[in-house]
């Protein structure tokens, strides 16, 4: 069966989805449908009221328990956990882009990368902005995105037997998908650095690609 | 104290007792589970409805803990004040909504919630392979959540949709049966 | 106000969770601990049975002269017990704020399973600081 739509489809008596093409096929269901309002016709720019976060801890606990299954270790149930948040990051940053249409840059450094990541994509997803962004010392292909309280591990407390796994890995996902879509490839892991007074603060290491490092230094 | 309505109490509890975050965090959140099932399951969208519907289960026993913890609810008195406690309450708390209870049948076991407005599916376009349409409930995790979160205070019922605006109907209609009581399993002390 | 311990039950009368907030309790063995509240579960359900008005609750306050225990049933069956110092009042709202945090530490956490101990580090650690802080 074939996955491409072809607006001329006569056997499908639902509408195409492309309602914007004047080419319709015979069926009246799909003309009629072709009037209703489609998501095209909806506001984008309509601030979404808020959810409690009990909703989304709710989901995302499922989550967790869905990617424990047939998993053979932390490192693939990590690897899980952040596709969703890839998924999520994509969607985020078309989003973020077109409603900051206005100030939109392109990010051509990744400092001003990261600095977009930790404010308007962290403020668009998180509703806050990440805490701290840093550059490490030792190694010039890596920066540390810092929050010391990510959204996803608010009420989750790993066993001990699974105590190098984090949650948050969702969160790097989206990092990850933003930093891709932004051609920047890197790899983002998410490791728990617990202090006493943020137990649940969290360093999101972005490791760049050569390809990026290489960029840097021709455009120094 | 005067005895508040579902409708007051939803409105307060939504209005100080929860913490929020982004719609759209929950919004693109769920539609990364529809799409890793509907790639989990090849496409098998009755798979995946069944998978959403189980997952919703496992989240409504626990969320029910939640909705008790938050408005010190007493026990319904009816299958009537238990529709209102989930549109008005439920829904409310969890996705800011309160569907519309209609449709109620005659033995009063059965009612239908009308979602005008559902945050799940804000922005969401089904499939157009000719066969999501006809077979995806892309919400249905809300119905193993009722049958979850009902199951725990001993009301069996069963939840499923019967349109949805994502396929192309008018509206977004779920059912809901009372299947029965769970007389055995009532904590001691309860009536 | 001062709050000796708190147990959790679950719907079958296990022991999912007991914590003492005092020093110098006497320590009971963990296999004393699961005896008492399968006791308390089934005096719980005697007293209803037994009392001489209809549709009563089980047993919800108990004072003596050295504690005063009190008893908060959920919907869901889930029991939660304050033993306290005796004639401490607001019981009633410190055991709704520790259902609140049950219903955040513990239910919301996905490598928690219904019925089964708690062992959840958040609910610890939350929970201490919220008894502390009475």
């Amino acid at each position: 069966m074939s996955k491409l739509p072809t607006p001329s489809r006569a056997s499908s008596d639902k509408s195409s989805s492309h309602p914007g093409f004047a080419v319709r096929s015979s069926a009246t269901s799909s003309s009629l449908a072709s009037r209703r309002a489609t998501v095209y016709d909806r506001n984008m720019n309509r601030r979404a009221p808020d959810l409690a976060l009990s909703t989304f801890a709710f989901l995302f606990s499922e989550m967790v328990q869905y990617s424990q299954k047939n998993v053979k270790g932390v490192q693939e149930m990590e690897n899980r956990l952040s596709a969703y948040g890839y998924h999520v990051g994509q969607r985020v940053l078309e989003l973020a882009t077109v409603r900051e249409i206005k100030n939109a840059k392109r990010e051509t450094r990744v400092l001003g990368l990261l600095q977009f990541i930790n404010t308007t994509i962290w403020k668009a997803i998180f509703g806050k902005v990440a805490d701290a962004l840093e550059k490490s010392k030792d190694q010039e292909d890596e920066y540390m995105i810092i929050d010391n309280n990510p959204v996803a591990n608010s009420y989750i407390s790993v066993p001990k037997e699974l105590s190098s796994l984090d949650c948050a890995s969702f969160q790097a996902g989206v990092i990850e998908a933003v930093m891709d879509g932004c051609q920047f490839p890197a790899k983002i892991t998410a490791h728990s650095v617990p202090t006493e007074l943020y137990p649940l603060k969290t360093v999101f290491l972005v490791k760049l690609d050569p390809l990026v490092i290489e960029r840097e230094k021709y455009m120094r | 104290m005067a005895v508040r309505t579902p409708r007051q109490i939803g409105e307060d509890v939504w209005k100080t007792r929860i913490e929020k975050v982004n719609a759209e965090l929950v919004t693109l959140t769920y539609g990364s589970v529809v799409a890793q099932l509907c790639k989990d399951f090849t496409n098998d969208y009755i798979q995946v409805n069944e998978q959403l519907d189980k997952m919703g289960y496992n989240i409504g026993i626990r969320l029910i803990e939640d909705i008790l913890a938050r408005t010190n609810s007493e026990r319904c008195r009816s299958f009537k004040d238990t529709a209102e406690m989930i549109s008005k309450v439920g829904f409310k708390i969890f996705l800011n909504i309160t569907p519309a209870i209609l449709n109620w049948s005659q033995d009063n076991k059965q009612f239908s919630l009308i979602f005008d407005d559902n945050p799940l599916s804000d922005f969401v376009e089904l499939p157009d392979d000719g066969k999501a349409i006809n077979e995806l409930w892309y919400s249905n995790i809300l119905c193993g959540v009722l049958r979850g979160a009902l199951e725990m205070v001993q009301l069996q019922v069963e939840a499923k949709f019967v349109s949805d605006v994502l396929r192309g109907d008018d509206t977004t209609e779920m059912r809901v049966t009372l299947i029965r009581v769970l007389e055995d399993e009532m904590p001691v002390g309860d009536e | 106000m001062v709050v000796y311990s708190l147990y959790i039950l679950n719907k079958a009368a296990g022991l999912i969770y007991q914590r003492d907030f005092n020093e110098g309790l006497r320590k009971l063995s963990s296999n004393d601990y699961l005896v008492l509240s399968g006791t308390f579960h089934a005096v719980h359900a005697i007293a209803s049975r037994i009392s001489p008005v209809p549709s009563s609750s089980g047993i919800e306050v108990l004072e003596t002269e050295t504690f005063r225990l009190q008893c908060f049933q959920t919907l869901t069956g889930t029991k939660f017990l304050l033993i306290s110092e005796p004639r401490q009042q607001g019981s009633d709202a410190i055991l709704r704020r520790i259902y609140e945090l049950y219903a955040d530490y513990v239910i919301k956490n996905p490598f928690y399973q219904i019925e089964m101990p708690v062992r959840c580090d958040l609910f610890d650690r939350h929970l201490g600081a919220y008894i502390k802080s009475l």
